[in-house]
């Protein structure tokens, strides 16, 4: 039972960070490999929204989380829009750059030990037992419960939301979306507010979890491969990737090595790449596009 | 007589700052017009849509000189957006709908979206009774015909003021072109826009089109209204495929390469 | 010395000869043998902290001449390089560990290793392209990476593992001038292999598949020869540069090869310029130099106590703002800003003006 638990906790926080990758790769071709460092900002910010709305934990957090979106359009705005019609590689790097500045400026600001912002916020993180003995802390039920939000929420905006169907529109064909009278500046600022709205939202709960340190990034480059196994363009996918990759990770963890759990990951992507590179549910069309 | 909607002045374009494709030329849409440009493949058609709705920039192209305005307002190397927003169209060449996107969807998806949306949109479906049936079916599987006119209501859903076709009766059967143009004028008459076609069939062109010019080499080399073309003699030799001007049919009885069709349009237009 | 056109002022060639012929010029010789002595006399007059300086950038500039002939010249990208580097270094730390293996046998092991894991790096490139591709290295560097911490743990090295200073016909390299001279040569080697290879007729494919590898395909190239041939090379060559890496430090530990290694390689061919074996010398450099500029910088600032600590988080950001500065201002690198000084003294007094239309 508890095994099981581990699985879903692994799984959400795999599947929260993997739609982030899948909704800028699906509106913009971007990989966004800053998108753990991104998280990581989240987390941190509720450090500083806690020192400024001390005694007010809900609105400290709703504060970061809002500012995380800003954060996401202004990526794009400030920098990303530069890189529109540049070679993909060009593009990837330049978010592995902004990682790299973002982890500098972290450790600047916040220094590089563990911080505890559950703490700071004076919250508790109680341990609560669920049937068949398993265990499970506050925070984590919270991100079990916010994934399944998220994604609901994303399912609900992208089918029937004009914005939503503007950004599926500009997706597919940014010429002719503009021409229609879709902002593709709009739209991409948007997919990366959201993007970097989720990421954050899964730095943070991990945070109130367990604390934040620098290295929190490497979970979102697990994540990675998650987004890749479900299909880089499909929202779905992340879901059913992270599930896997998180139960074949618990699993092996737990029967086999415990220091594979760096690696499962990546075993799982390549063992994908090479049968069915576009993923379970990503277009086919996509690989010749990159 | 109506106000001008579109005019075009001495425009140039250039692709990568090195290939002129559009050297200087002028025309001009006027208010519920239906004009039309012709010309052959690769006499900067397309070119002069593209630089009139925006979309050079993602081809590094620029207008280099000249002036395009649409209603009073500058719009040459604006962003496409924008000038969607104004009310200026375009039904490009290719993918010109949202392939994954269901019938309803690329209906519902342009921005200026009008406040009376409901009954645009049933109003479309007056003209496309056709697209009322395919609702659900994604654009992607659409036949070619189809596929146009859907990318036609998808257009008038941003409501224009002018809409802009490229090719509009490339690939598609004589039957199928002969609805369209039908479909096209009714359009023109209830909702008074103003439609600029692209077309290398001058027959079709000049069924539907008040106005009519034709391009060369990025030049515009001739243009007129409907009759003045329709019995130009160029334009029925080297369009329409008539007889040629000594009386003979061109095809059958060339004597010499004075006699190709090629070479004596272009001595005949550069002099 | 990097271009393949013609450098001299008109066409004064006679014979295929001199086509062959890599200086060309009175002005390229010249410049090349004060270069040489230039390198030769650096030693004799640097102190024993340049001459670290100069070994890693060498060290360095082998690893990114061969990033460069994968991803600059065939277009295939990758960000693993840090885990071929592993690769080399730890063949040679557990072969001279436990074999206590000479250096004639890890370095050849290495350069072996080098070229089985080109081979599997290069396989998912017959399939994947692009991001994918880049994709497929990177977990490919995870599973190294995993392997060789999974090696250092099982021994009981997991510290690291120390290696004795090679030793060449009872000579034993310890001295900072003598690894100058030796990573000089190698670096210097490097330089010449990927010259002749870019101008023969591997060269060739590999830019054509980088162009176009569907016209290439129909051009009759074996492209997938070509795209595994690049593979094996450039990570052999990389594999040897670890090799190199793990004598000279005498010391291999898993914490050195991370991600942001990989990155950092990466960084230099951008940096240097893409395209260019010019390119990537510079780029080695520039990375390799950056963190000890930052750091004489910071030491010219009042406050330095508030940053010491923290000295490698101001590394980062700086290394992160400048890598963004060129991608967005400067995609041709360092490369491309000496072509337009070059042609901004070659042009002077007129300015270079771009093309603008035809009449403009
Ligand atoms: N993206 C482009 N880059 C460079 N040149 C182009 C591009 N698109 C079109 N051209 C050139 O512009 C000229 C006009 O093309 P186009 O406007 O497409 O012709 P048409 O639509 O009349 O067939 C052609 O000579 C073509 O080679
Ligand atoms: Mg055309």
């Amino acid at each position: 039972m508890q095994l099981f638990i581990n699985i879903i906790v692994l799984a959400s926080i795999y599947a929260l960070i993997a739609c982030g990758y899948v909704l800028i790769y699906r509106v913009s071709r971007v990989l966004n490999l800053a998108h753990g460092e991104l998280m990581m900002l989240g987390a941190y910010l509720v450090l500083a929204t806690a020192s400024l709305f001390a005694g007010h934990p809900l609105v400290a957090l709703g504060a970061a989380v809002l500012l995380s979106i800003v954060v996401g359009a202004m990526v794009y705005v400030f920098l990303m829009r530069k890189m529109t019609g540049e070679m993909v590689l060009a593009a990837i790097l330049t978010t592995v750059a902004l990682g790299i500045l973002i982890r500098g400026v972290i450790v600047l600001v916040w220094s590089a030990q563990q911080q505890y912002p559950a703490q700071a916020l004076n919250l508790a993180n109680p341990s609560l037992t669920l049937v068949g003995d398993g265990h499970i802390s506050l925070w984590s039920a919270v991100l079990v419960a916010t994934n399944i939000l998220v994604y609901g929420a994303l399912f609900g905006f992208l089918r029937f939301g004009r914005w939503g169907m503007r950004m599926r529109a500009a997706g597919q064909n940014p010429l002719l979306a503009a021409q229609r009278g879709i902002n593709l500046h709009t739209v991409y600022a948007l997919a990366w507010g959201l993007s970097t709205l989720t990421g954050a939202l899964a730095g943070i709960l991990m945070a109130l979890d367990s604390g934040v340190t620098g290295s929190m990034p490497i979970i979102a480059l697990k994540a990675f491969p998650a987004a890749l196994v479900g299909g880089l363009d499909s929202l779905a996918g992340g879901l059913v990737g992270a599930l896997i990759i998180a139960t074949a990770e618990v699993l092996l963890i737990y029967y086999v090595d415990p220091l594979l759990s760096d690696v499962v990951p990546f075993l799982v992507l390549l063992a994908m790449l090479i049968v069915r590179p576009w993923g379970l549910f990503g277009t086919r069309e996509e690989l010749d596009r990159v | 007589m109506s106000s001008v909607l579109l005019s075009v002045e001495k425009a140039e374009v250039v692709y990568k700052r090195a290939i002129t494709a559009v050297q200087g030329i002028s025309l001009s849409v006027r208010d519920g017009q239906i004009v039309a440009l012709l010309g052959t493949n690769g006499a900067g058609k397309s070119t002069t849509l593209r630089a009139i709705s925006g979309f050079l920039g993602l081809d590094d192209a620029r207008v280099t000189e000249g002036a395009i305005t649409f209603d009073g307002h500058r719009i040459e190397n604006r962003p496409p957006h924008e000038i969607a927003r104004r009310g200026v169209v375009l039904v490009p060449e290719r993918e010109k709908v949202f392939q994954n996107l269901t019938v309803a969807e690329n209906l519902a998806a342009p921005v200026p979206r009008a406040a009376d949306k409901r009954r645009l949109e049933d109003q479309i479906y007056q003209f496309f009774p056709r697209l009322a049936d395919l609702r659900g079916r994604v654009g992607g599987l659409l036949s070619g015909g189809e596929r146009q006119m859907l990318a036609i209501a998808s257009a008038l859903m941003c409501r224009p003021r002018l809409l802009m076709i490229d090719e509009l009766s490339l690939g598609l059967a004589p039957v199928v072109v002969q609805d369209l143009t039908r479909r096209l004028i009714m359009i023109r008459d209830q909702l008074g826009i103003a439609i600029l076609l692209v077309e290398q069939s001058a027959a079709v062109a000049l069924s539907i089109s008040d106005y009519a010019y034709v391009m060369e080499n990025g030049r515009i080399v001739l243009d007129g209204d409907r009759e003045r073309l329709n019995s130009h003699q160029d334009v029925q030799e080297f369009y329409l495929g008539q007889s040629d001007g000594n009386g003979q049919d061109s095809t059958t009885a060339r004597r010499s390469y004075r006699d190709v069709k090629q070479y004596r349009r272009s001595r005949r237009w550069y002099g | 010395m990097f271009r393949s056109t013609p450098r001299a002022s008109g066409y004064y060639r006679t014979g295929y000869g001199q086509d062959l012929a890599l200086i060309q010029t009175r002005t390229e010789r010249i410049s090349l043998a004060i270069l040489v002595t230039l390198a030769i006399a650096l030693p004799f007059i640097a102190g024993p902290f340049l001459l670290d300086l100069a070994c890693q950038v060498f060290l360095a500039s082998i690893g990114a001449l061969s990033l460069m002939l994968l991803t600059g010249y065939a277009g295939q990208i990758s960000l693993g390089h840090a885990g071929l580097i592993a690769a080399g270094a730890f063949t040679t730390g557990i072969l001279a560990r436990e074999i206590a293996a000479p250096f004639w046998i890890t370095l050849p092991a290495s350069a072996l290793t080098g070229i089985l894991l080109g081979l599997i790096f290069g396989l998912p490139s017959l399939r994947l392209r692009g991001l994918y591709l880049a994709v497929s290295t990177l977990a490919l560097h995870f599973i190294v990476i995993y392997l060789g911490g999974e090696y250092e743990t099982k021994r009981g090295f997991s510290t690291g593992i120390l290696i004795d200073p090679p030793s060449l016909a009872g000579f034993k390299l310890t001295d900072g001038r003598a690894w100058y001279f030796v990573l000089l040569l190698a670096a210097a080697a490097s330089l010449m292999i990927c010259i002749n290879l870019l101008r023969s007729s591997s060269g060739r494919a590999w830019r054509a598949v980088h162009a176009r590898e569907t016209v290439a395909e129909a051009l009759g190239i074996n492209v997938a020869g070509y795209k595994l041939l690049v593979f094996v090379i450039s990570s052999s060559m990389t594999s040897v540069a670890g090799c190199l890496f793990a004598y000279y430090r005498g010391f291999v530990s898993i914490e050195a090869f991370d991600l942001f290694l990989s990155i950092q390689y990466v960084a230099m061919i951008i940096i240097g310029g893409m395209g260019s074996l010019l390119g990537a010398l510079l780029g080695a450099a520039f990375v390799t130099l950056f963190p000890y500029l930052i750091e004489s910088l910071l030491a010219l600032l009042p406050n330095i106590q508030k940053f010491a600590g923290d000295i490698f988080a101001v590394n980062y950001t700086a290394f992160g703002v400048v890598m963004i500065l060129f991608l967005v201002f400067e995609p041709l690198g360092l490369v491309g800003i000496w072509r337009r000084l070059q042609n901004y003294f070659l042009l002077w007094p007129f300015k270079y003006r771009p093309l603008t239309g035809a009449r403009k």
